[in-house]
């Protein structure tokens, strides 16, 4: 048996957290009806770990990652993983990087070891580097093509003036140009090391199996290495709307985009208070902005509301598909109804609806090991692991009063990001 | 290696109801909710007529929005307020619902969805709002490249047929659709020896049939047959096709006449595609990313249908980089024609292939889909266990043999900007 210190106390979790010697979080939760075990992979590496000039680095490291340690060869890992019969990827947001790794129990300790291999000791080979830069470079012409992506990137550049949550995941081209492999070998031994790291594995595999592959696969970590110093100034908070619009060629309608800054997530209640009030707005049929606006006055062709939890500061954005003639009348409806929120209490019926709705699909996406995984290790990430988890019981809670003090603190119908994009 | 795992087998039964209902059950106590999709069969954009494409597409955003008892609004507040999901949605060859609740609230669900399937409304002015945000939905699809190439080469590969037109239909023909279509559409197609009910979740077979005999059981089989139209063949010759649009990236696709999933070519294809485009071990990945850089997005898709599906590879990538691209498409098919893939290889895309359809049955909403979908196409659920074992049969000479049947001269798509 590996030596862990005690598991974490968590009240109503079906999961055991422990924390191994060098520092790494593991996170293991058994479903014996299933062989399919999910190993998912969490740093604190993602973008806002870059110094600004690093800009697109995480990303980058992400791609280089599956390039190959000195024992891994290029391309060996993909090849193993997927003649197992596996699945592997990776993402990269703000706050973390993560690699997956889908697996039948029974080739787990074939294919895990490769996984914690190359992430442990990424090799980063010049010549690779360079290549890999090209694929990046496509990656972000495609997204430059997508309207909703450029939208969403603008809508956070005008939210966010200081915080890094503001650059773009994928990264500047010009500074890409200028990294090294030396500077992202750098990045990866500073952030790629143990205390940083979280790893989730769930599904047809015993505790202390688990527990002992981890503790033989994630040992051997990089000498470490030190990047430059960086410091994140707290975000200023709006004094006023501020406002963006961008004309694109080839769109067909218009895009309004409407952000706040929301709590960070160690204030998870007030999150998960928000996480309602997007239900309550643009949740389904019977939602406020769906009805009015969708099925009522059909000002839009579509609306959506979208709370999106941050380690240091969370968005709650709205987003609106509709002629450009209606900019404004929308515009000006949606900031009524948040007035509205801040102003009168939800009726008792809509609110049991709203939660409902939230802790049905709270049930509906944590059916597979891969989803658990993913929750778990995300939550741990940012920090909020030991909230999440009583999470229907927080929405259960919530009082009609304490949502109207939320809308009124966060949901500002006077200081808030907009965006619009217009067809040309 | 061949993988040694064997899947779980989930046990389904199959149950017929007098009036030709087709009741699959799939009991799996694990998590607190049942899943449920509901198919009509014979029905779809593959049974349109080019006068009325996306008909099935506006029946299924409609159909929830009314019945003989309940308005638009008290339906989503019947639903919403226990916060289960239902809706519909339609396919190349099939019409379905969705619905999944917590398992305490199935019942009550059930009977909303039997009202809405036997008495549909159809209000005019639901009709209209619907009609309208199809068509825009419609001039969506031009925002994005990958669509724009997609919807050019499905039409120069099949022409007049039903696969020609996407899902949605087109301008002309959406805007000419009626309620009183509608209507028809729904009594042709919606009756009960067409309809096939496949649930997954925490609900035993004696409970599932005897729900479904209550909100389903006195729904009498019209006295008309169900007429299946000749469909027009596919004789069109692969053409190279340009459209110019101000984007950064150049979309590049090639298409060819693939078969329909009863053909004895069609696993064969599925694996050759999973050998060219499926992870990030295929060769168009490892060859036209990994090695040269040339793009993000490179992949190869080959979907599951009733009638020749397209066998298609494509990739993004920087304008000046077209024509690279698509003779590196090109070459990676032509190779398969020339030589024969090694058993290693085989064996490797057969692992892959085995492995990523064992994981595409895990939540209880993809079992219900996939047990009801193979039902639906008259495949039936035996399929299931039928296709792994006729993949794991393909030989080298089997592949170099389809590839030289199907895969010659490709349909060729480009989206890509004016300088070039």
């Amino acid at each position: 048996m590996v030596q862990v210190s005690t598991p974490r106390e968590t009240s109503s979790l079906p999961a055991n957290i422990f924390q191994l010697d060098n520092g790494l979080t593991v996170i293991h939760q058994q479903i014996s009806a299933t062989p399919v075990v999910v190993t998912d992979v969490w740093l604190k590496a993602g973008a806002i770990a870059e110094p600004e000039s690093w800009s697109g680095m995480a990303h980058f490291l992400e791609h280089m990652i599956f390039k190959g340690s000195p024992q891994v060869g290029v391309g060996e890992f993909d090849w193993i993983i997927e003649n197992a019969g596996g699945m592997a990827n990776a993402a990269t947001s703000h706050d973390y990087a993560h690699f997956y790794l889908t697996s039948a129990n029974t080739h787990l300790e074939q294919t895990l070891p490769y996984l914690a291999d190359i992430l442990l000791n990424a090799s980063i080979p010049d010549e690779e580097f360079i290549r890999e830069r090209d694929v990046v470079l496509e990656e972000i012409r495609g997204s430059n093509d997508d309207p909703d992506w450029l939208g969403l990137q603008l809508l956070y550049q005008t939210l966010y003036e200081t915080h890094p949550y503001r650059r773009s995941i994928l990264g500047e081209v010009e500074l890409l140009m200028q990294h090294t492999p030396d500077l992202m070998r750098c990045f990866h031994r500073t952030h790629y090391q143990p205390e940083n790291m979280t790893v989730a594995i769930v599904g047809g595999i015993e505790q202390e199996s688990a527990l002992s592959l981890v503790h033989q696969t994630f040992s051997k970590f990089s000498v470490r290495s030190e990047c430059p110093p960086i410091t994140i100034e707290a975000e200023p908070p709006l004094i006023q709307k501020r406002s963006q619009e961008l004309k694109l060629p080839r769109i067909e309608h218009a895009r309004l985009l409407m952000g706040w800054i929301g709590p960070s997530a160690q204030n998870l209640k007030q999150g998960v208070g928000l996480d309602l009030l997007s239900v309550i707005l643009a949740g389904g049929r019977c939602s406020r902005l769906i009805n009015e606006l969708r099925e009522e006055t059909q000002l839009v062709l579509d609306i959506c509301s979208n709370f999106s939890l941050q380690q240091d500061s969370s968005v709650f954005a709205i987003s609106a598909l509709l002629e450009t003639e209606n900019l404004l009348d929308v515009e000006k409806v949606i900031c009524d109804r948040l007035w509205q929120l801040a102003t009168e209490p939800i009726p008792q019926k809509e609110l049991a609806r709203a939660k409902r709705l939230l802790i049905n699909d709270y049930i509906f996406s944590t059916e597979t090991p891969g989803q658990l995984a993913s929750i778990y290790g995300y939550y741990n990430t940012i920090n909020c692991l030991d909230q999440c988890l009583s999470y229907p019981t927080i929405v259960e809670q919530f009082s009609a009063f304490e949502l109207q003090q939320i809308a009124s603190a966060y949901l500002s119908p006077e200081r808030y990001a907009s965006v619009i994009l217009k067809p040309f | 290696m061949s993988l040694k795992t064997k899947p779980i087998q989930h046990q389904i039964h199959r149950v017929i109801l007098p009036n030709g209902v087709i009741l699959l059950v799939v009991e799996n106590q694990a998590a607190d909710l049942v899943a449920g999709r509901f198919f009509l069969s014979n029905a779809g954009s593959i049974i349109e007529k080019p006068s009325q494409a996306g008909i099935s597409n506006l029946v299924s955003s409609v159909i929830t929005k009314g019945t003989k008892n309940l308005s638009a609004l008290e339906i989503a507040e019947q639903v919403e307020s226990i916060g289960a999901s239902l809706g519909a949605d339609s396919s190349s060859d099939y019409f379905a619902f969705s619905l999944k609740t917590v398992a305490a609230d199935f019942p009550e669900m059930l009977q909303l969805l039997g009202e809405i399937m036997q008495y549909p409304s159809f209000p005019d002015s639901e009709v209209e709002l619907e009609r309208k945000i199809a068509l825009q939905t419609i001039r969506s699809q031009k925002e994005q490249p990958f669509s724009v190439a997609f919807s050019q080469l499905r039409q120069s590969i099949y022409g007049q047929h039903p696969y020609g037109v996407s899902v949605l239909g087109t301008e002309e023909s959406v805007a000419s659709l009626t309620p009183e279509d509608l209507k028809q559409y729904h009594q042709i197609y919606f009756r009960p020896d067409n309809l096939i009910i496949s649930l997954s979740g925490r609900i035993t077979k004696e409970q599932a049939v005897d729900l479904v005999t209550q909100v389903f059981g006195d729904w009498r089989i019209p006295s008309t047959t169900l007429a299946v139209d000749e469909l027009p063949s596919i004789d069109t010759k692969p053409s190279k096709e340009v459209i110019v649009q101000d984007t950064q990236q150049s979309i590049v696709m090639l298409g060819y006449k693939g078969t329909s999933v009863t053909d004895e070519a069609y696993p064969v294809l599925k694996l050759l595609s999973t050998y060219l485009g499926n992870g990030l071990s295929s060769r168009l990945f490892v060859e036209l990313r990994e090695k040269r850089g040339l793009a993000y997005d490179v992949s190869a898709f080959y979907p599951t249908r009733l009638e020749p599906a397209p066998f298609v590879t494509y990739m993004g990538t920087a304008p000046e980089n077209t024509e690279i691209a698509i003779e590196g498409l090109s070459k990676e098919v032509e190779r398969l024609r020339e030589i024969k893939l090694s058993d290693d290889e085989l064996q490797g895309a057969k692992n892959k292939l085995l492995g990523q359809y064992a994981l595409g049955k895990q939540t209880n909403g993809e079992i219900a889909q996939i047990y009801g979908w193979y039902e639906s196409l008259g495949l039936g659920v035996d399929f299931d266990t039928q296709f792994p074992e006729t993949i794991s049969q393909v030989t080298p000479q089997m592949a170099q043999e389809v590839v030289n049947a199907y895969l010659k001269n490709p349909f060729i798509s480009i989206v890509q900007p004016e300088n070039l």
